[in-house]
C-alpha cells in the first residue's frame, strides 16, 4: 500500500469486486427485479422479426390479408408490451441505482469522517475532494445512467442471440462465431482506451486552465508584457491537446471499422448458411429470413454496451478510489484515557516529513499551566510542525507530547477539545447554518450558549442582522461571510469547545489592518484565563509573552522571557533590535 | 493537418451565424470532404436493406446459392466500404471540430492578453472561463452539421426515391412519419432534461457538501462535531434519494418511449408493407427492404433534427465569442515624449510625489488608498499623474509599461515551471534568476522544490504557501528590473525573520532605482528613505520612518498596532 508516502490508498481488483458485489446484494431482490422486467421487454422486442418471418412464409403461401393482419396486429401488441415493460425496467433500475448510490456516497461520507487528522493532513484535502466529488458523481453516473442502459441492451443482445439460436442452433453457432473479430477489437481498444482519454481530458482542461488564468490574470500580462509568452503557452497546450486527440483518434481508427465490418459477418453467414440448409429443406425460408433480421438487429444493443465499456472502465477506476479510503490507517484513539491534568509536556520530540529531513531534532518543553509562551523562529525551523503537534494532529515519530501524562493524538476529539485547541487563521465555515457551524464544537450546546459565545467574539451583531438568525444557511446558495466574520465564528467555536489550552497561528497575516482591528476583540476574549502557547510572526506576540522560545533548525535554542533574552544578546535581540528599532517608542 | 502554433486568421465578427460559417469557411476541404464523406456513408447504409432484399428475392427464394452468396458478397462489401467511409467521415470530422476550437481558443487568448488590464474592467473574468471552457466545445461541436448533417438530407432523398420505386403509399407513409417520429422523441429527450435540472442541482449541492468536509476535516478533528455532520449528510441524501425516485418515474417514461415510438411506427409500417405483399402489390424482397428503410432512416431524421438545436445553441456560444472578440482596448493616443531619464512621478491627487533614485514607502490604513495611487502613478485606469512634468496619459503606453512597473500584492502566477514564472516571459541568464531569488528571500521556496527551478508550479501557485508565492512575484518583479518599481504590499504575508531579510534585500536590490512600496510594517517602512503617511487618501505627513513615528500620533497609533498591542495583550 502506498500510504506511507502520504497518498490514500486505492482499492485493488479483488477488493472491488467484493464490494460491487456487496453493493448488489445488499438491494438483492430489486436488481432481480429489474433483470426480470428488463428480460421480458427484450422478450417482446425480439417477437417482432419472428413474426415478419412468419408474414413472409404466409405470403409465400397465399393466406391472404386476413393472416397477414393477425400476425400484423401481434407486430403491434408487441411493441407496445416492450414499451410499457421497458418502461418498468427501466424505473426498478433507476431505483436500484438511487438506493445503491445514496449507500455509496453516505459509506464514502462515514469513512471520510472516521479519517485520523494526520492521514488527511498529509493527503492533502485535494485528493479527499476528488475522490468524495469526481469519483462519487463518477460512480453515480453508472448506477444512473449507464448501469441500467448496460442491463438493458446487454439483456437485450442475449435474447436477440437466444432467438437466433432457437430457430436454428447452426445459424446461432455461425452468428457467434462471427462475433470474435469484435471481441478481440474491443480488448485492444479497452487496454489502450482508458489512458489515451484521460490524458485528453487533462489536455483539454490545460487549455481551458489557460484561457481561464490569461483572462483573469489580464492585468498581470499587460504589467509583465507577457501578451507573447500567453500566447506561446496557449499555442504549447494546443500542441499538446492536438496529439492527445490524434491519440485517441488514432485508437478509434483502429476500433471503429474493425467492429463495423465485424458486425456484418454474422449477418452474411446467417444467409448462406441458412440459405445452403434451406435449400436442402432443413430449415423455412422464414427462418433464413427472421435469423438475418435478428442479426442485424444484434448489432444495435451490441454497440449500445461497446459504446459504455469504456465508461464503465473509468468508473470502475474511480469505484476503487471511493472504497480505497477504507484501508486507510484509523486513528489510534484510545477513548478510555483522560487527562490527569492540565500540564503539557514536550519530551524529547523529534518528527520526520516523508519529503526533506528531520523537521524537529529533539525538543523538550514544559508549558506552564496558565502561561503565555511564543515560539518564534525563522520560517522552516519547525514552528509549525511543534504546533501540529502540541493540538493532537500529529504524533511525533520518538518522544512523546502529552497533556496530564495522556498522548495528544491519542485522545478522542470530544475530550480533545476540551484540552487544545489549535486556533488559524486559515477558518473554515461549513457549509450549513450558523448553528451547524458553532455546534460541532459543543453539539449540546443551548442557543443561549451560542448567542454568550458570539457575543464574546463581537459576532452577535452581524448574526442577529442576518434574516433567520442562527438558522441562516451559510456559504453556497446561502450568505457568503467575509474574511472577518468566518475569523469570529472560528473564535466562538473556540470559546463553545472551552478547552484549557490554546495554540495561536499566526501562519498568515491579516492582509488588512482594517479587519485585523475587527477580530483583535474576539480574540483576546478568547485568551481570556488560558494558557496560550503563540506561535508568533509578529515579534511584539512575543514582547507581551511570559516566556518565548527560540526554534533554530528544529531545536529550541533558547526559552526564557523576553527580557532575559533580550539581556543574553542572542538570535532573539538581535532580531528585537531590528523589529524595534533602536530607542523607538513602543 | 490541423496547426497549434499557425495563425487563426481574421475572424468575422459581424455576428454568430457569421463566426460559424467563418469557423466552416477557413476549412473549405476539410468541410466538404465531411459532406461528401457523411452523405456516401449514409448511402450506403442505407443500400443494405436492398441489398438484404435482393439476396432474399434473387437468391434465397428461388433457392440460387450462387446467386444467393453474390449478393451476400456484395452486402459485406457494402459492409467493409460503410466501415471505411464512416471512419473517413468521422476523422474529417473530428479535424473539422479540432480546426474549430483551436482557432476560437487562439482567437480568445490573443485577444484577452491583448486588452490586458482593461478586460477585467468590461467583461467578468467568468465570462471569459465560459467561453474557454464550454462554448468553444460546443461551438465545434455543432460544425458537424457539415458533415452528417448534409448526409442525412442526402440520404433521405436517395432512400424517398427508392421508396417510391416500391410503392407509392408505403414510401409516404415512411417519409412523412419518421420525421414526425424524430419531432416527438426529439423534444421528449429535452423534456428529460429539464426534469433532471433540478435533481442535478440538489446532487450539485450534496457534492459541494462533501467537498466542504474533507475541506473542513482538520476543523472537525480538532472540535469532534462529527455526528452532527454525517447525520446531516445522511438526511440529505436520503432527500436527494427521494428526488432521485421522482425523476425517475418520469424518465423511465421518457425513455421507454424515446424507443418504443419508432419500434411502434416500424410495426405500423411492416403491417402496411405485409398487406400490400400479401395482395402481391409487391415482393417478398421488397418487404423485408421497407422494414430496413424505415429502421435506417430513424438515425438520420433524429440526428437532423438535433443537429439544429445543437446549432441554435453554438450561435449563443458563438455571440458570447464574437462579443468578446469585438472588445477594443482602451485608446493609447498619447504622442508626447516621456522624460528621457528617470524622473519624478507625482500624483496631484493625493499629493504623492516618489522621487528618482530613492525607495519611498506608501502608508494609510485602508489599504484601498494607497491601491489607488499606485494604480493612478502606474496608469491603470484614469489619473492625471505626471511624469517628470509630462502627464502620464499622455505619453505612448508601451513606454509606461517599459519603465514603470506595478507589482500587485494578488498579482497572478500563471502555471509552468518556476523559472519561467520568475523570469516572466523574457529569457533571462540563471544568475540574474539566483540574484533575483536571492533578493526576494526565496532561496527555501526554490530548495524546498523537487527540481528546484526547473519545477512546475500549478496555476496561481497553488502548490505553494501564501508567504512563498509572494515571494516569487517579488523576485519576479525584481528581476525584471524596471527603471520604476511600484509594489503593492510587498511582504505582507512573511513572518518577522522573513519579512526583516526581504526589506533590506530589496533596498540594496533597488539601490540607486526609483522604488514605491505599500506597507504598515515597521520592518520595511525602517528602511525606506522616505515613507508617506496618507489620510484619507491625501498625503498628511512625510519624512523618515523614525521621525514620523515620534512625532506623528496617527501614524504611531497605525504601525505601532503592529508593535504594541497586539494580539497577546493583557
Amino acid at each position: 500500500m502506498t500510504t506511507d508516502t502520504g497518498a490514500l490508498p486505492v482499492a485493488d481488483r479483488r477488493t472491488v469486486r467484493r464490494a460491487a458485489a456487496r453493493l448488489v446484494r445488499a438491494d438483492g431482490r430489486a436488481f432481480a427485479a429489474a433483470l426480470a422486467l428488463n428480460a421480458l421487454a427484450a422478450g417482446a422486442g425480439i417477437v417482432g422479426p419472428w413474426l415478419v418471418g412468419r408474414i413472409v412464409d404466409e405470403v409465400r403461401a397465399g393466406r391472404g390479408a386476413a393472416a397477414v393482419d393477425r400476425l400484423a396486429l401481434w407486430i403491434l401488441l408487441c411493441a407496445l408490451a416492450q414499451l410499457v415493460l421497458a418502461r418498468w425496467a427501466r424505473y426498478v433500475a433507476h431505483r436500484f441505482g438511487e438506493r445503491t448510490l445514496a449507500r455509496v456516497r453516505e459509506t464514502f461520507v462515514e469513512r471520510l469522517l472516521g479519517l485520523p487528522a494526520s492521514v488527511v493532513e498529509r493527503a492533502g484535502t485535494g485528493d479527499l475532494t476528488a475522490r468524495g466529488t469526481a469519483d462519487v458523481a463518477t460512480v453515480g453516473t453508472t448506477l444512473r445512467d449507464i448501469g441500467p442502459e448496460l442491463l438493458v441492451y446487454a439483456v437485450q443482445a442475449l435474447f436477440v442471440l437466444g432467438a437466433v439460436f432457437a430457430l436454428s442452433p447452426w445459424l446461432g453457432l455461425f452468428g457467434l462465431l462471427g462475433l470474435t473479430p469484435v471481441w478481440l477489437a474491443v480488448r485492444w481498444y479497452l487496454r489502450r482506451a482508458r489512458d489515451a482519454y484521460l490524458a485528453e481530458g487533462a489536455a483539454t482542461s490545460a487549455v481551458a486552465e489557460i484561457v481561464a488564468a490569461t483572462a483573469a490574470g489580464a492585468r498581470t500580462v499587460e504589467a509583465f508584457r507577457l501578451r507573447k509568452a500567453r500566447t506561446a503557452a496557449s499555442r504549447e497546450a494546443l500542441e499538446v491537446s492536438r496529439r492527445s486527440r490524434y491519440r485517441t483518434l488514432g485508437l478509434r481508427t483502429v476500433f471503429f471499422p474493425s467492429v463495423e465490418i465485424s458486425y456484418t459477418i454474422p449477418v452474411a453467414g446467417v444467409l448462406l448458411v441458412g440459405g445452403w440448409l434451406h435449400g436442402r429443406g432443413l430449415i423455412g425460408l422464414g427462418a433464413v429470413v427472421a435469423g438475418a433480421l435478428y442479426m442485424r438487429q444484434f448489432t444495435d444493443p451490441l454497440d449500445m454496451v461497446l459504446m459504455r465499456l469504456e465508461q464503465l472502465q473509468s468508473s470502475g477506476a474511480s469505484f476503487a478510489r471511493v472504497e480505497g479510503i477504507a484501508e486507510a490507517p484509523r486513528a489510534p484513539v484510545d477513548p478510555a484515557r483522560n487527562p490527569a491534568d492540565d500540564r503539557i509536556e514536550v519530551r524529547g520530540v523529534r518528527y520526520a516529513y516523508e519529503r526533506g529531513g528531520e523537521v524537529l531534532r529533539g525538543v523538550d518543553l514544559t508549558v506552564r499551566p496558565g502561561e503565555r509562551l511564543a515560539v518564534v523562529g525563522a520560517s522552516g525551523a519547525g514552528k509549525t510542525t511543534l504546533s501540529r503537534l502540541l493540538a493532537g494532529i500529529d504524533a511525533p515519530a520518538s518522544g512523546s507530547v502529552t497533556v496530564g501524562g495522556v498522548p495528544v493524538a491519542e485522545l478522542e476529539p470530544a475530550r480533545l477539545r476540551r484540552q487544545v485547541v489549535l486556533v488559524t487563521q486559515e477558518h473554515h465555515v461549513f457549509l450549513g447554518s450558523v448553528r451547524d457551524n458553532l455546534l460541532i464544537a459543543e453539539p449540546g450546546a443551548t442557543d443561549e450558549e451560542l448567542w454568550r459565545a458570539l457575543v464574546a467574539v463581537g459576532a452577535d451583531g452581524w448574526v442577529r442582522e442576518l434574516p433567520e438568525g442562527l438558522d441562516t444557511g451559510l456559504g453556497q446558495g446561502g450568505r457568503v461571510t467575509d474574511g472577518s466574520q468566518a475569523q469570529q465564528l472560528a473564535l466562538a467555536r473556540v470559546v463553545l469547545a472551552d478547552p484549557h489550552t490554546l495554540i495561536l497561528d499566526e501562519a498568515t497575516a491579516l492582509l488588512d489592518p482594517a479587519t485585523a482591528r475587527h477580530t483583535e476583540r474576539g480574540l483576546a476574549a478568547v485568551l481570556a484565563g488560558r494558557t496560550v502557547i503563540a506561535i508568533a510572526h509578529r515579534l511584539h506576540t512575543a514582547h507581551d509573552a511570559d516566556r518565548v522560545a527560540v526554534m533554530e533548525d528544529g531545536l529550541v535554542t533558547e526559552l526564557g522571557t523576553h527580557d532575559e533574552l533580550v539581556a543574553a544578546d542572542g538570535a532573539y535581540a538581535a532580531l528585537w533590535r531590528t523589529w524595534h528599532g533602536d530607542g523607538g517608542t513602543v | 493537418m490541423i496547426d497549434a502554433y499557425g495563425d487563426p486568421g481574421i475572424p468575422d465578427t459581424r455576428g454568430g451565424w457569421r463566426y460559424l460559417w467563418w469557423l466552416a469557411l477557413r476549412q473549405p476541404g476539410r468541410s466538404l470532404a465531411g459532406a461528401v464523406f457523411g452523405s456516401a456513408w449514409l448511402v450506403l447504409m442505407a443500400a443494405q436493406p436492398y441489398l438484404l432484399s435482393r439476396a432474399v428475392d434473387d437468391g434465397l427464394v428461388p433457392g440460387r446459392l450462387g446467386v444467393l452468396a453474390a449478393w451476400t458478397g456484395a452486402m459485406f462489401a457494402a459492409g467493409v466500404g460503410c466501415a471505411w467511409l464512416s471512419i473517413m467521415r468521422h476523422r474529417t470530422m473530428t479535424r473539422v471540430r479540432m480546426d474549430a476550437n483551436f482557432r476560437t481558443v487562439k482567437l480568445v487568448v490573443e485577444h484577452a492578453a491583448r486588452l490586458g488590464a482593461a478586460l477585467p474592467r468590461r467583461v467578468g473574468a467568468g465570462e471569459v472561463v465560459t467561453v474557454g471552457v464550454g462554448d468553444v466545445q460546443t461551438l465545434a461541436q455543432a460544425l458537424t452539421v457539415m458533415g452528417p448533417g448534409v448526409g442525412s438530407v442526402v440520404v433521405y432523398s436517395v432512400v424517398a426515391a427508392q421508396l417510391l420505386t416500391i410503392s407509392g403509399p408505403v414510401a409516404a407513409v415512411v417519409l412523412l412519419g419518421v420525421p414526425v417520429i424524430a419531432l416527438l422523441t426529439g423534444p421528449l429527450t429535452r423534456r428529460l432534461q429539464g426534469t433532471e435540472t433540478e435533481y442535478r442541482e440538489r446532487q450539485g449541492i450534496l457534492t459541494a457538501r462533501i467537498g466542504d468536509l474533507a475541506g473542513g476535516l482538520r476543523v472537525l478533528g480538532g472540535l469532534g462535531g462529527k455526528s452532527l455532520f454525517a447525520d446531516a449528510f445522511a438526511r440529505d441524501s436520503g432527500r436527494l434519494r427521494e428526488q432521485g425516485y421522482r425523476v425517475g418515474a418520469v424518465t423511465s417514461w421518457v425513455q421507454a418511449l424515446g424507443l418504443g415510438l419508432p419500434t411502434l411506427f416500424l410495426a405500423a409500417v411492416t403491417w402496411l408493407a405485409a398487406r400490400l405483399a400479401a395482395q402481391g402489390a409487391i415482393t417478398v424482397g421488397e418487404l423485408v427492404s421497407v422494414y430496413g428503410y424505415a429502421a435506417v432512416l430513424i438515425g438520420p431524421v433524429a440526428f437532423f433534427v438535433e443537429m439544429n438545436y445543437d446549432l441554435n445553441r453554438a450561435v449563443v456560444a458563438a455571440r458570447r465569442v464574437v462579443a468578446l472578440l469585438r472588445l477594443e482596448p482602451e485608446p493609447d493616443d498619447g504622442t508626447l515624449t516621456a522624460p528621457g531619464h528617470p524622473a519624478e512621478l507625482h500624483d496631484p491627487a493625493s499629493g504623492v510625489r516618489v522621487a528618482p533614485g530613492r525607495l519611498t514607502a506608501l502608508v494609510a490604513a485602508r489599504s484601498a488608498d494607497t491601491t489607488a495611487v499606485v494604480d493612478r502613478l502606474g496608469r491603470y485606469g484614469p489619473t492625471d499623474a505626471l511624469w517628470g512634468g509630462v502627464r502620464l496619459d499622455a505619453v505612448p503606453l508601451a513606454e509606461v509599461r517599459e519603465r514603470v512597473l506595478v507589482a500587485d500584492n494578488e498579482a497572478d502566477l500563471f502555471a509552468g515551471p518556476l523559472l519561467e514564472t520568475v523570469s516572466a516571459g523574457r529569457l533571462a541568464d540563471e544568475a540574474a534568476v539566483r540574484r533575483a531569488v536571492r533578493a526576494a528571500v526565496a532561496e527555501d521556496v526554490v530548495r524546498g522544490l523537487p527540481d528546484g527551478l526547473d519545477t512546475v508550479v500549478s496555476g496561481q501557485g497553488r502548490s505553494l504557501s501564501g508567504g512563498q508565492r509572494q515571494r516569487v512575484r517579488l523576485a519576479r518583479a525584481l528581476l525584471a528590473d524596471p527603471e520604476v518599481l511600484l509594489a503593492v504590499e510587498p511582504t505582507s504575508a512573511l513572518d518577522a525573520h522573513t519579512e526583516s531579510a526581504v526589506a533590506h534585500r530589496l533596498r540594496e536590490a533597488r539601490e540607486g532605482r526609483t522604488t514605491l512600496v505599500t506597507s504598515t510594517s515597521p520592518l520595511l517602512l525602517d528602511v525606506a528613505d522616505t515613507v508617506l503617511f496618507l489620510v484619507d487618501g491625501k498625503v498628511a505627513a512625510s519624512g523618515p520612518h523614525r521621525l514620523l513615528l515620534d512625532r506623528e500620533k496617527g501614524y504611531r497609533a497605525l504601525v505601532a498596532r503592529d508593535l504594541g498591542d497586539g494580539e497577546v495583550s493583557r
